[in-house]
């Protein structure tokens, strides 16, 4: 077991190292770090769909069936990266001697303090029964059900369940929840031969580790220097609701969190340097995250409308700007607008009440309670530290650099959009309930902070010089666009 | 230099101000409280559990039948006088909670209860002005003990401990600071709203919170510094970056040292265990014992087509779900029901008062409905009645288990 353990930890790993390693021009600063971040979390969702697609039939020998699939892919990935590897200048090293040696010192108290929490997490994850109401209510149900049943079956609506009486069919209040993580389950549960929750639910370590990796090694590849590179590593993995998620482990937002963070630096590396394969690298983590939760949707939505907006020529622009704005008077006059959302189907927003199939109508109105409990959650618990005190006030602060670095602004302008749809939701739909009673406000506002981080990285990058002691690592690439 | 002693001095006078006012200090109040009632732990009664006399204080070994302990004391107090609570314990442990109880003269009946941050090392001290009902004259005061709820395992909850006496005093400064550091720097257990927000404490002294104080102090501080020693551009941003960064540091600080104080409670209820004992060792043992006993009565015969679970709660059905997976069960509710017209479906109630068997019939009904009721069969679709009937095939407390049968009778 112990061999079959360590096997499926490490074949992902290496799927996943694979195919950044042969997605992205290597050897920029910090490309290690990148690779193995990204590597830990894309091999587990490359392990997941590996399952789903080979071992539905049997999820009990899940390993057997999906791994021989995920070790020829990742061998054709290493092919391609080993290509490009050898092909790739040298990076340029930033020596340690021009860091000040008090500096090093409080970056390594900085690394044990994770390092202290990553244990305390794990500790938390291999002791405990599955702790979070979610987690074992919808997360972990159809994995239970498929791994102890040995083979797939399909979830459905309590009225189809009602109306198909077959053993086969199954039901729950989150019937209609993407299938990644419970796939993921499913191929630990497969090693280990039993439903051991603390062995399933440990993904959510490795998910964080990789998180804080991957997004140290692409601020790093963006010109980030190495100390404050990993001072914003430090504040991203101290956020207290950032390391509840990993050690009360079984929730997806966490996932989506960095699966997100992960687009959006690949999308800025593209902005940035050109790199087509980061481009693609953006793509597919966008188009995983309905995959993980129902509202990647919005989010894929929201990235992909905004990536492809701010990529057209000016002139296009102009016209999608006026199209868009076409619908929306249409909708206005009509009093109703049908949008399609992968992954949730159409959803029909009217004048009073947006519709989302699977989720129910939500009415519109103000909710001023909600307000109160949204600032709370933001400013007041002990949720993000500093986070939301600082971001507003740099970003106003910078605003002359956010202006001058076009990439820049487009993240600004998405996260913005973000929070907007947020504000919404929780302000002027029915949804007010969740920010009032605290239970998914902090968690919606979780997806949008890695890559709040990553704005605030890089606008310390574009700080001058005099704001700041150290010089960053390498210039870094204008935005042509 | 003139300058930044004047400077020092107002960062002294802005952090004090800051504080007094999260501590809710009264401006007239003095230093130190002028009146202090000390009531020793042996003076207390042991109302549930058992307790003995240690010196001064009140060794606590043993827990009431329902897994609760009760300590109180009749007394004589103004509350308007006496509002701040110290209490100490030795040895306490991390898988109880602990409540302050206390009776009112204006209403002698009830009893009041307020939950309490858990006892550290030391005094802790509450602030009771935001609880309601402290008022007027109080009559009798108290602490309860009982297993911390969504958290810990009931069996394994109780270990004995030393109450070593509380103290009521007036306000004052230092009380008022002392209630602070408490609400600030104590620890919060586990609670299923973690997942979701780390800030709503249970107790019901709403304390200020920390962050927008911190925050205040820290813009105070700075705009200080701007306009003593006059800092501008790039030194003020310095300032402000390094103050920022403390601040974080700080109360990542105590985010640790609250998330160690956390994991030591999980440390006390699961280590050294194996698996299949910390899987039995859930928050939720009674509903983790209903559904063993459920899967043991399935695993001697085929696995039914279907379970359909009830409870008053929709936490406990659904935990029972989950526990019974794979079995394929689902909640029972009339609305989402429409039509189950498959045999070998059992139903499954726990902890419900909503459904009762009505056994001349052979079905249950839904007691909560107006006039007739609901029936079961009506929920399972028109086809069902005459032709089908329930028969319970498991009852152990509040489990009950029945089968849908095919044919009129039992």
């Amino acid at each position: 077991m112990t061999l079959a353990l360590l096997l499926a930890w490490t074949l992902p790993w290496a799927a996943g190292v694979a195919v950044f390693c042969a997605l992205t021009a290597p050897r920029l600063p910090g490309w290690v770090a990148a690779a193995l971040g990204h590597g830990l979390v894309l091999g587990l969702l490359l392990a997941a769909l590996a399952v789903d697609l080979f071992a539905r039939s049997d999820t009990a020998h899940a390993l057997q069936h999906a791994g021989m699939p995920l070790a020829l892919f990742a061998m054709v990935c290493a092919i391609a990266a080993a290509r490009r590897l050898r092909h790739a200048p040298g990076v340029a090293r930033e020596p340690w001697a021009n860091v000040h040696k008090w500096k090093i010192a409080l970056a390594l108290i900085a690394l044990a303090s994770l390092v202290w929490r990553g244990w305390l997490a794990a500790r938390e994850i291999m002791l405990r029964p599955t702790f979070p109401w979610d987690a074992w209510d919808a997360w972990a149900v159809k994995s239970k059900v498929w791994f102890l049943l040995g083979h797939y079956a399909p979830f459905v609506s309590m009225h189809d369940w009602a109306d198909g009486p077959s053993a086969e069919i199954f039901t729950g209040p989150a019937w209609s929840y993407p299938s990644a993580l419970s796939w993921m389950q499913v191929w630990l549960a497969s090693v280990v031969g039993s439903w051991i929750e603390p062995i399933v639910n440990l993904p959510w370590l490795v998910l964080w580790c990789g998180m804080l990796l991957g997004h140290y090694g692409q601020w790093r590849a963006l010109g980030v220097a190495r100390m404050p590179a990993l001072a914003f590593v430090y504040f991203l993995g101290s956020l207290p609701l950032l390391v509840v998620h990993v050690a009360l482990a079984g929730y997806a937002d966490l996932w989506l969190a960095c699966v997100f963070g992960f687009a959006v630096l690949a999308w800025l590396r593209w902005r940035e340097q050109h790199d087509y394969g980061q481009l693609l690298l953006a793509v597919l983590c966008a188009i995983a995250l309905p995959w993980l939760k129902l509202e990647g949707a919005v989010w894929l939505l929201l990235f992909a409308g905004w990536a492809g907006y701010s990529s057209l020529p000016r002139r296009w622009r102009r016209y999608a700007l006026g199209a868009f704005g076409v619908l929306a008077l249409i909708g206005a006059a009509v009093g109703r607008l049908m949008l399609p959302l992968f992954g949730l189907g159409w959803v029909h927003v009217e004048l009073t009440s947006i519709t989302i199939p699977v989720i129910g109508t939500l009415a519109i109105g103000w909710h001023e309670g909600a307000f109160a409990g949204a600032a709370t959650a933001l400013f007041a618990q002990p949720n993000w530290h500093l986070l939301w005190w600082i971001a507003p006030a740099l970003v106003v602060w910078r605003w002359r650099e956010l202006l001058a670095n076009r990439a820049l602004l487009s993240l600004l302008v998405l996260l913005l959009a973000g929070f907007a749809f947020l504000a919404f939701l929780f302000l002027f739909t029915d949804a007010a309930r969740w920010a009032e009673s605290y239970t998914a406000i902090n968690r919606l506002v979780m997806h949008l902070v890695p890559a709040a981080l990553t704005l605030l990285a890089l606008l310390y990058r574009e700080l001058p010089a005099i704001h700041r002691d150290t010089a960053p690592a390498s210039a870094p690439l204008r935005d042509s666009v | 230099m003139i300058r930044r002693l004047a400077c020092a001095l107002a960062l002294v006078v802005v952090w004090l101000l800051v504080l007094a006012w999260a501590a809710q200090v009264r401006w007239d109040s003095s230093l130190q409280p002028q009146q202090r009632r000390a009531i020793a732990a042996r003076d207390f009664r042991v109302v549930l559990g058992a307790g003995t006399e240690d010196g001064d204080f009140l060794r606590v070994g043993a827990v009431g039948e329902d897994n609760s302990a009760l300590q109180t004391v009749r007394a004589q107090l103004n509350a308007n006088d006496l509002a701040l609570l110290r209490y100490r314990f030795d040895g306490f442990p991390r898988t109880l909670e602990l409540s302050f109880v206390f009776r009112t003269a204006e209403s002698p009946d009830d009893v009041q209860a307020v939950t309490v941050p858990w006892p550290g090392d030391g005094w802790v001290s509450v602030d009771l002005r935001k609880v309601p009902g402290w008022r007027g004259e109080i009559t009798e005061v108290g602490f309860a003990e009982y297993p911390t709820p969504q958290i810990a395992p009931e069996s394994v909850a109780f270990r004995p401990f030393r109450f070593d006496g509380m103290q009521l005093w007036s306000s004052s400064w230092r009380g008022s600071f002392a209630a602070l550091y408490t609400s600030w720097f104590g620890y919060t257990p586990w609670a299923l709203l973690s997942v979701s927000a780390l800030g709503p404490q249970r107790e019901v002294a709403q304390p200020a919170p920390l962050l927008p104080f911190a925050m205040l102090g820290l813009i105070s501080s700075l705009l200080a510094v701007a306009l003593i020693l006059r800092w501008r551009g790039a030194a003020l941003f310095r300032a402000a970056a390094i103050a920022a960064i403390v601040l974080w540091v700080l109360l990542d600080l105590d985010w640790l040292s609250d998330l160690r104080a956390k994991h030591l409670l999980t440390e006390s209820i699961y280590a050294g265990k194996s698996w299949p004992e910390r899987e039995q060792l859930t928050p939720d043992q009674d509903i983790e014992s209903a559904a063993a006993q459920v899967r043991a009565y399935f695993a001697a015969r085929t696995v039914p087509q279907r379970v359909l679970v009830a409870s008053d709660s929709k936490y406990v059905f659904l935990k029972m779900i989950y526990l019974l997976l794979p079995l394929n069960a689902a909640p029972l509710q009339a609305a989402q029901v429409p039509q189950v017209a498959a045999p070998d479906t059992f139903v499954l109630l726990f902890r419900d008062s909503v459904w009762r068997f009505d056994e001349a019939r052979g079905t249950l009904v839904n007691a909560q409905e107006p006039q007739s009721g609901t029936q079961v069969e009506r929920v399972f679709g028109t086809s069902f009645e005459g032709t089908r009937r329930f028969e319970p095939v498991l009852e152990s407390g509040e489990l009950h288990l029945y089968a849908l049968r095919a044919g009129g009778g039992r």
